[in-house]
């Protein structure tokens, strides 16, 4: 796969263009996902994004990031106690954080993320009318603020996601909602499971079990979860 | 309060219903009608033998509308066999009628409106449902869904650890566990000794159960390659014989 810091950052137009192409198709939602926040990096120039979504139960969960690298993945998860996401997740308003050496509201996470080389985070809501299902998280190595264009093209793609979420169904029941992010969430465990499967079989690391399960479904005109499904009932095998 | 208090209250309720015998799916069903606010419940578990078998019912209400499920083909519960929750506040909505066209009117024949029907499933293992029924319509509160969750994700681990430690009532741990390596290191031992996804999570389960240790810690140990399924220290050529490693 073409590395992000090799590429010129697409034109806006054309990343809605793909999105709206995506959700016009019968399409997989987690791959969708995880392609929305590879277009959040290029276009909005942070090192990393990734999007948490509720559970249902009240609590977040990584359903897609711009890099599986596991660290990363770590300090997603990590939000599910505290953190920028859950702030904004439970206000429905974005909170910025533009230095994190001087925020001392999420101890854990702050010293985490600061472990890992970042500097600046925010998070922005995905509201669906006056629900809040999740939060898109944006990581910079440098300190600052995110400016005001980005952080309007950054909403439109949480909203886009948001969208995803929703597909073919009516969108005005709760219910439905409910139904959708479960699946979603599901789905995310699902495609570990063909991840831990391919590392092994390969022997290769979890990260990298993602690439070429993302690409194989790609290459293939496959959805990822119809894929990862497969593999995980052996009706499938993948080569490296 | 905290979901992992909720959760604990759910578990001693569920250990009171089983009224000193080994806690089971049925028992889960049974807290089911008191905490989510519901009048039936059953629980159908699928089989490598059979695509659905019924395990529990509350009731004869219940068990007719299993039949009548499995008769059909088509229902909330056939659907959250494999895609997730199927919640159907009021099967007299036009879109429920077209969802399940033969089912829902016939529920409703019954004298069921409402049909909540929760997957037992982790990730691309699909072990069963559970399905909820009330006769009054309306959605479940956030609370109701909730709980229903946790519901499903208790039965879910009663039935993976279903003859590890059985009975000695120490509760299972969560099966849907928010810690991706769980996820990975099943897919991992798949891939080491050939077995399915759903015995992989059984082994795995019942390894950090025999050794008293954390399923995280232990799924943290095989996705570092520090643990392998048979472990090395096992011939190699028993692999059916795990629950004892």
């Amino acid at each position: 796969m073409t590395k992000v810091s090799d590429m010129a950052q697409p034109p806006l137009s054309d990343v809605f263009i793909e999105m709206a192409d995506t959700l016009v198709d019968d399409f997989d939602v987690l791959d969708f996902l995880h392609t929305l926040t590879e277009r959040c990096v290029e276009l909005l120039g942070v090192t990393a994004a990734g999007l948490m979504l509720t559970d249902g139960a009240g609590n977040l969960q990584v359903v897609a990031a711009s890099s599986e690298r596991t660290r990363l993945l770590e300090l997603f998860q990590l939000q599910t106690d505290e953190g920028p996401c859950v702030d904004c997740f439970r206000t429905g308003t974005a909170v910025s954080v533009d230095d994190l050496t001087t925020a001392r509201r999420w101890p854990r996470f702050t010293t985490a993320a600061s472990q890992a080389g970042f500097a600046a985070v925010h998070a922005l809501p995905m509201k669906l009318r006056t629900e809040v299902i999740g939060a898109l998280n944006l990581f910079e190595t440098e300190p600052g603020a995110l400016d005001q264009e980005k952080l309007r093209v950054g909403q439109a793609l949480a909203d886009i996601a948001t969208v995803g979420l929703l597909q073919q169904r009516a969108i005005h029941a709760r219910d439905v909602l409910t139904e959708q992010l479960q699946a979603a969430l599901n789905s995310r465990v699902l495609i570990e499971q063909a991840k831990g499967l391919l590392a092994e079989r390969l022997q290769i690391d979890v990260a990298q079990a993602f690439t070429i399960l993302r690409s194989t479904a790609r290459n293939h005109n496959r959805k990822l979860s119809d894929l990862a499904q497969a593999l995980v009932d052996g009706t499938e095998r993948v080569q490296a | 309060m905290p979901i992992s208090d909720r959760r604990l209250q759910l578990w001693d309720l569920v250990v009171e219903q089983a009224r000193g015998s080994p806690a089971a799916v049925g028992h889960v069903g049974a807290v089911g009608i008191a905490v989510v606010c519901v009048d039936a419940t059953a629980v159908a578990v699928t089989l490598a033998a059979s695509p659905r078998e019924v395990v529990y019912t509350s009731d004869q209400v219940a068990e007719e509308l299993e039949e009548l499920t499995m008769t059909l083909g088509e229902g909330p519960g056939v659907d959250a066999l494999t895609d997730g929750p199927a919640l159907a506040a009021d099967l007299n909505d036009t879109s429920c009628q077209l969802r399940w066209p033969m089912f829902a009117p016939a529920a409703v024949a019954l004298g069921v409106r409402a049909v909540f029907a929760l997957p037992l499933q982790v990730g691309g293992i699909h072990l069963g449902v559970l399905d909820l029924y009330r006769s009054e319509p309306g959605s479940l509160d956030r609370e109701q869904f909730t709980d229903a969750l946790l519901l499903a994700d208790t039965a879910c681990a009663l039935l993976l650890d279903a003859g590890v430690g059985a009975g000695d009532g120490r509760r299972p741990e969560e099966a849907g566990l928010q810690h991706p390596e769980v996820h990975q290191a099943t897919g991992m031992i798949v891939a080491q000794i050939g077995v399915s996804a759903a015995i992989a999570l059984v082994r795995l389960r019942a390894y950090a159960y025999a050794h008293d240790q954390r399923l995280r810690d232990v799924a943290a140990n095989v996705v570092a390659r520090r643990l392998r399924f048979p472990p090395e220290t096992r011939a190699a050529t028993d692999p059916g014989d795990h629950h004892s490693a």
